[in-house]
């Protein structure tokens, strides 16, 4: 291999992981600023400063529009290296729950969950649902609910009401489990969806 | 500056060792069976997951609205689809043969036929699913791609595929597929190391409760907790062994002593989430990329050592 060869793979590697540990910093940084850590809130200020610099040097601070900002984000997801690795990672968030109420024209009420064929898809839905309870958008959470929402409706034609409750599994700890108490479902949101398909009332928490 | 000739000699000896293709095979084996398993495993849904609005569990438009602000360049299903169109096409006969294609580039990937069209067949193909429904995407996915992406960039075909039997001309530069493989390594030594270090400033690792909230968490909910429970002592030490493995895996994995120790720890745990908490597409994933970054030189070293013991005890 020639010399000239060897320095384009050497700069395409340094810059491979020059991208891998910015966007690793970054997603850690920003873990840090959020969540509680071993750390000292005090510190949550820096991880932010920190958090905007890792961001600063992927070009996520430029316009969207902007090209340096397009390839580079482009080539990230292209190679798969768009996110960081924090899995499972401060701590374990609970997980959470959607069920569909679904009222029939003769006063029937019956109970459905998402539906999907096998477990690998659950756990695709599962991520989903983390997606939906995490965000602090209101009207991405009611699209994506109305979304799934009327995946039920197509299947459950003759419904005229579906109220959608969205909660929180709240997971026991040991001593807590060994003391008899079991998961149980917290209560966060419920959107009521008419056969006209829209939202018409949101319960908070 | 006899000392900065030696320095860079290193680094170049660093970067580009000679190597044989035996961790090309497993990665291209591997990745190959990954994309045949991912494809059967959605084989129901596929449609569902991946069809546009109003036809799915959610739209895909949206989603590939949303990858669109982040940028125009990343490949999705709705490029296909609005091609297809042209030619009369519905969305669903095109998401079809998208998967039709997916396991069938598996399935070459797998035997080592065509295997760069494959590979970038594969690569492709996965990657718009993956972005299209990029809401029901996890870190498999990830995983998928960085795999796929390396693969089809990597000096192929290798010696134990088809190809290689069937083309006379082959890649020959072993040092170019030292650099590949060193990129892989490097590559999954900052992986685990960031989730490691993540992992660490978390108090639920070291006191063992995230080991029990990740077993007993819909829906990775498998075993029954109470069975669990009887376990539980062991968590506290469970916690700090993933910690430990995890954030030492770049330190300790390229130590011929202590790499076997490490390889063997990193792979059982991933053995332990796939069967414990249903994540066998994971488990196999991060199997395959382990294996294929430092597993390959593990055989072969032990091959080296069996075929020497006849003249050691000759001398």
């Amino acid at each position: 291999m020639t010399l000239g060869k060897r320095r384009v793979y050497l700069a395409g590697l340094a810059l491979q992981l020059f991208l891998i540990i910015t966007v690793s910093s970054r997603d850690t940084f920003w873990v840090l600023s959020k969540s509680r850590t071993i750390f000292p809130d005090s510190c949550k200020k820096f991880w932010q400063q920190a958090e905007q610099i890792a961001s600063m040097a992927l070009g996520q601070r430029l316009p969207r529009s902007n090209p340096v900002r397009q390839i580079l984000t482009g080539y990230l997801h292209l190679s798969g290296i768009e996110v960081g690795y924090g899995f499972f990672a401060p701590n374990i968030p609970n997980s959470y729950k959607l069920i569909f109420e679904l009222h029939f024209p003769d006063g029937r009420v019956e109970y459905k969950l998402p539906r999907v064929s096998n477990a690998a898809s659950v756990l695709r839905v599962a991520g989903l649902l983390d997606q939906i309870g995490r965000t602090r958008s209101e009207p991405f959470r009611q699209t994506m609910v109305k979304m799934l929402a009327d995946s039920v409706r197509r299947e459950h034609a003759d419904a005229t009401m579906i109220r959608a409750i969205f909660g929180s599994v709240v997971l026991p700890s040991v001593p807590e489990f060994q003391h008899g108490k079991r998961e149980s479902y917290e209560f966060l949101y419920a959107y009521d969806f008419s056969v006209t398909d829209e939202a018409t009332e949101q319960m908070p928490p | 500056m006899k000392r900065l000739s030696a320095w860079r000699e290193r680094l170049v000896d660093f970067f580009f060792p000679a190597e044989s293709d035996i961790w090309l095979a497993v990665l291209r084996i591997g990745l190959g069976l990954e994309v045949i398993l991912y494809a059967l495993s959605l084989r129901d849904d596929w449609n569902y997951l991946l069809a546009g609005t109003g036809h799915g569990l959610i739209s895909r438009s949206l989603g590939e609205a949303i990858l669109s602000l982040e940028s125009h360049l990343v490949p999705r299903l709705g490029w296909l689809v609005a091609l297809a169109a042209h030619i009369g096409l519905r969305e669903e006969t095109v998401l079809s043969v998208a998967w039709i294609c997916l396991l069938t580039a598996g399935c070459t990937l797998l035997v080592g036929l065509a295997c760069r069209f494959s590979a970038i067949l594969a690569w492709f193909l996965h990657l718009c699913a993956a972005k299209s429904g990029g809401f029901v995407s996890y870190g498999v996915d990830n995983f998928m791609t960085m795999g796929l992406f390396y693969l089809m960039l990597s000096p192929l075909p290798d010696q134990y595929s088809f190809d290689w039997r069937l083309r006379k001309s082959r890649p020959r530069d072993p040092q170019l597929l030292g650099f590949w493989r060193r990129l892989l390594q490097l590559h999954l030594c900052l992986i685990y190391f960031f989730s490691g270090l993540t992992k660490c400033i978390g108090s639920g690792w070291w006191d063992g409760s995230n080991i029990w909230r990740s077993l007993i968490r819909p829906p990775f909910d498998i075993i029954d907790p109470e069975i669990l429970v009887r376990w539980r002592y062991l968590f506290p030490v469970a916690g700090i062994f993933i910690c430990l493995l995890e954030i030492g895996y770049p330190f300790f994995v390229w130590n011929s002593k202590t790499r076997k120790i490490w390889l063997i720890g990193i792979c059982a745990m991933h053995v332990g989430i796939g069967l414990m908490m249903g994540m066998y597409l994971f488990a196999l994933i991060m199997i395959v990329l382990n294996a294929a970054a430092f597993g390959a030189g593990l055989i072969r070293l032990e091959r080296h050592r069996i075929s020497l013991r006849p003249q050691e005890a000759v001398s």
